[in-house]
C-alpha cells in the first residue's frame, strides 16, 4: 500500500511537470472537441495522432493521447443534451434523459451533473485503477502463454460477439481484422506472409489507415449517402449550469452507483460502454422517487438517468485501463491503437510495464487525476464554447475532418498510392456500416491477432504441442469456459429486448 | 437490390476465405516443437472466413441478413454527393504530389463541402486553405512528419 503510494507520488512528479501538464491539456482539449462532434470519435482522433510518436517522448505523448482517450467520455454528454444526437454510442442514454431535460428549459443542470458525475466517476475510477493495477499485474505475472492466449480468445469473443446487433456480423469483421493482421512477417520463424512480393508488406499492413478509411472516410461517406442533410432537429438552449439543491441530492446516488456499475465492466476484457450506461439507466429508473419524470413514459427528464449513465460511461473508461496496462489487451478500438502507441516506443503493455517502464506508467496514472480536474474545468465553465462547435455546418465539418485524415495519412509514407487506399478501405467501411457490421472487432482483431498467435504458438512449444494446456491449467481453463459462456450474452439479451449497437 | 448486394459481401468474404487457405497451404510446413508453424493461423483463419462466409451466404439466400440494428435496412442513398466526396479524396491524391499540399486539400474541401450540399464554394476554398496552413506547420515544425511543398509550382 505504502508503496503504490510512494509511486503514485513519482508519477505526479513526472505529470505535473511543464511539458506533460500541457500534453495532458492538448489531450484533454482534442478529446472533449472530438467528443462534441459528431462524427469522429477517439479511436480514429488517436489513430491520426500516432505520428507524434516519432518526436515526442513516450511519457508526453501518452498522456496526450489517454487525455483524447478520456476527455471523448466527457464531450460526448454535450452533444447529447444540447443535439438530440449522441455524440458516442455510449451516451445514448444520456442522450434520452437530458435531451428531454432540455426541452425542459433544464439544459444546464444536465451538462453540470453529467460533467460532475464524469469528475466523481473518473476519479474514483482512477483511484481503483491506482490501488487494483498493481495487485492484477502481480497476479498476472504468474500468467504465462497459454493463460494470456484464453485471455486473449475471451477478448476477441467479448468484443466481436457482445457488440453489435448480430454475432454472426461481428464475427466476419474480427475475421477480417485477424485477416489483415497476418499479412507481413510472421513474428516467430520471421517468414514473410501475404506480401505477394511487396517490400512494404512484409511490415504488415499500416493500421493507421485501415483505421482512417475505416473511421473518417467510411463515417463521411456513409453520412453523405445516406444522411447528407442531418437531422435538421432544433438544439436546445443553453441554460444556467446552476444545480438545485434537490437535483444534487438526487445526482449523488446516482453518480456513486453508476461508477459501482461502470468500473467492474471496463475492466473485464468486455469492451463497450454501452452494456454499463444501459444498465445503469435502468437502475436509475427503477430506483428513482420520481419515475414519472423519465422520458420513456413522457416526463420532462429525470436527472438521475443523466447522472448515472454519465458516471458509469467514465468509469468505464477508467475501468478499461486496467486490462491495458496490466494485461495489454486491448477492450475496445481505441484501447487496441493506445497498444499499438505504446508499441511504437517498443514497450509492450502487460504485467512487466509496471517493472520495466514504472515510472512511465505511474506518471501516466498521474496524469488521469490531473486530467479529470482540466476536463472538469473545460467541461463546466467553458461548456459554452464547446456548444459553439455544434453550430459547424456539416458540409465543413466533414470537409476538415477529411482534410485532417487525408494529410494524417500521406504523413506516414508520403505515398499518393495510400490516399487511394484509404478511399478504398473508406468504401469497405460504408458497405460493412450500411449492413451493419461492426467496426471494432476488425481494429482489435488486427492488432491483438498477431500477439494471440505468438502467445499461442509459445504455449504450444512449452507444452510440446499438447493443446489441452488451454484445459488443464486453471486460470487458463476458467477463460475458455468465461468465452463460451459469453457467446450466449447476446442471445439472452436479445431475449430481454435489448438490442446492441458498437461504440468505439 | 438488397438480396444482390448481401449476397455479393457473402461471396467477397468466401472469396477471401479461398485466397488465405491457398496461401496457407504454400506456407512453409516447418513445425517445430509447438506442432504448428507459420501455415497454423493463416489456415484456421481461412476456415474462420469460411465458416462466417458460408453463414453469410445462407442468411442472405434465405431471407436477408439477421437482426438488424432499427433504421439500417430501409434507407435510400444519394449517390451524387457520394460522387464528390469520391472525387475530392481521388483529385487531392492526384494532386498532392504535383501541386502541392495546400492546393490538393483545399480542392478536397472543397469537393466533400460541396457534396454535403454547400453552395458557397468560394468561401469554401478560401476556409480550407485558411484551415490547411496551421494543420501544415502543425504537422511539419511540431510532429516533423513530412509534408510535401504547400505549393509545389512556386516554392
Amino acid at each position: 500500500m505504502m508503496e503504490t503510494w510512494t509511486l503514485l507520488l513519482g508519477g505526479f512528479g513526472t505529470a505535473l511537470q511543464p511539458m506533460n501538464l500541457m500534453w495532458a491539456f492538448i489531450g484533454c482539449l482534442l478529446g472533449t472537441a472530438i467528443g462534441v462532434l459528431p462524427g469522429i470519435g477517439p479511436a480514429l482522433t488517436v489513430a491520426m495522432l500516432l505520428p507524434v510518436t516519432a518526436k515526442v517522448d513516450p511519457a508526453g505523448a501518452l498522456i496526450m493521447l489517454c487525455g483524447v482517450y478520456y476527455g471523448a467520455a466527457y464531450g460526448g454528454s454535450t452533444t447529447s443534451i444540447l443535439m438530440n444526437t449522441p455524440g458516442e454510442s455510449s451516451s445514448i442514454m444520456t442522450a434520452l434523459e437530458g435531451n428531454a431535460m432540455a426541452k425542459h428549459g433544464r439544459a444546464g443542470p444536465a451538462l453540470a451533473t453529467s460533467a460532475i458525475g464524469s469528475f466523481i466517476a473518473g476519479t474514483i475510477g482512477v483511484v481503483l485503477l491506482t490501488l487494483f493495477a498493481p495487485l492484477v499485474a502481480d497476479l498476472a505475472l504468474k500468467f504465462g502463454p497459454a493463460e494470456f492466449f484464453s485471455l486473449m480468445v475471451l477478448a476477441f469473443v467479448t468484443v466481436s460477439s457482445v457488440l453489435g446487433a448480430s454475432m454472426l456480423r461481428g464475427m466476419v469483421s474480427l475475421a477480417l481484422g485477424l485477416a489483415i493482421g497476418l499479412v507481413g512477417m510472421d513474428s516467430i520463424a520471421g517468414i514473410p506472409r501475404y506480401t505477394a512480393g511487396v517490400p512494404e508488406l512484409i511490415d504488415g499492413i499500416e493500421f493507421v489507415l485501415v483505421a482512417v478509411g475505416l473511421f473518417a472516410v467510411g463515417e463521411a461517406l456513409y453520412s453523405v449517402l445516406y444522411d447528407p442533410k442531418g437531422d435538421v432537429t432544433a438544439r436546445n438552449k443553453l441554460t444556467s449550469i446552476w444545480m438545485t439543491k434537490d437535483d444534487w441530492k438526487r445526482s449523488w446516488p446516482a453518480w456513486l452507483r453508476g461508477t459501482a456499475i461502470g468500473f467492474p465492466f471496463g475492466s473485464i476484457p468486455a469492451g463497450g460502454a454501452e452494456i454499463p450506461t444501459f444498465l445503469s439507466y435502468s437502475t436509475e429508473r427503477k430506483l428513482s422517487r420520481f419515475p414519472k419524470e423519465f422520458s420513456g413514459v413522457g416526463g420532462k427528464g429525470a436527472i438521475e438517468g443523466v447522472a448515472g449513465p454519465e458516471a458509469a460511461n467514465n468509469a468505464t473508461a477508467a475501468g478499461a485501463l486496467v486490462p491495458l496496462l496490466t494485461l495489454g489487451i486491448p477492450t475496445s478500438a481505441t484501447a487496441a491503437i493506445l497498444i499499438a502507441a505504446f508499441q511504437n516506443y517498443n514497450i509492450q503493455p502487460g504485467p512487466l510495464l509496471f517493472q520495466t517502464s514504472g515510472p512511465l506508467v505511474w506518471g501516466l496514472i498521474a496524469s488521469l487525476y490531473v486530467g479529470n480536474v482540466m476536463l472538469l474545468v473545460l467541461n463546466l465553465p467553458l461548456v459554452g464554447m464547446w456548444a459553439r462547435l455544434l453550430t459547424i455546418p456539416k458540409p465543413q465539418l466533414y470537409a476538415g475532418i477529411l482534410v485532417f485524415a487525408s494529410i494524417g495519412v500521406y504523413g506516414m509514407r508520403q505515398s499518393a498510392f495510400d490516399l487511394v487506399l484509404m478511399y478504398v478501405i473508406g468504401v469497405i467501411g460504408v458497405i460493412m456500416r450500411r449492413f451493419d457490421f461492426p467496426v471494432a472487432p476488425v481494429i482489435v482483431g488486427m492488432i491483438l491477432g498477431p500477439m494471440a498467435e505468438k502467445q499461442l504458438r509459445n504455449a504450444l512449444a512449452i507444452a510440446q504441442g499438447d493443446w489441452l494446456i488451454f484445459f488443464k491449467q486453471p486460470i487458463a481453463c476458467t477463460f475458455m469456459v468465461l468465452t463460451i459462456a459469453v457467446m450466449f450474452v447476446p442471445i439472452i439479451l436479445r431475449k430481454r429486448g435489448v438490442r446492441l449497437s458498437e461504440d468505439d | 437490390m438488397q438480396k444482390r448486394w448481401q449476397v455479393g459481401i457473402a461471396a467477397f468474404i468466401l472469396m477471401l476465405s479461398a485466397v488465405f487457405g491457398v496461401g496457407a497451404t504454400q506456407l512453409p510446413a516447418d513445425t517445430g516443437y509447438a506442432g504448428i508453424g507459420s501455415a497454423f493461423m493463416p489456415a484456421v483463419v481461412a476456415l474462420l472466413l469460411l465458416l462466417v462466409g458460408g453463414l453469410l451466404m445462407w442468411q442472405a439466400c434465405t431471407g436477408g441478413f439477421r437482426n438488424f440494428t432499427d433504421g439500417v435496412v430501409d434507407l435510400v442513398a444519394d449517390h451524387r454527393g457520394a460522387l464528390w466526396v469520391t472525387a475530392g479524396i481521388l483529385a487531392s491524391a492526384a494532386l498532392i504530389t504535383k501541386l502541392g499540399f495546400v492546393i490538393a486539400a483545399t480542392t478536397l474541401f472543397v469537393c466533400v463541402a460541396r457534396g454535403f450540399g454547400s453552395k458557397t464554394w468560394l468561401r469554401d476554398a478560401i476556409t480550407g486553405a485558411v484551415l490547411v496552413l496551421p494543420v501544415f506547420w502543425l504537422f511539419t515544425l511540431v510532429l516533423d512528419v513530412n509534408l510535401p511543398h504547400l505549393f509545389n509550382v512556386w516554392f
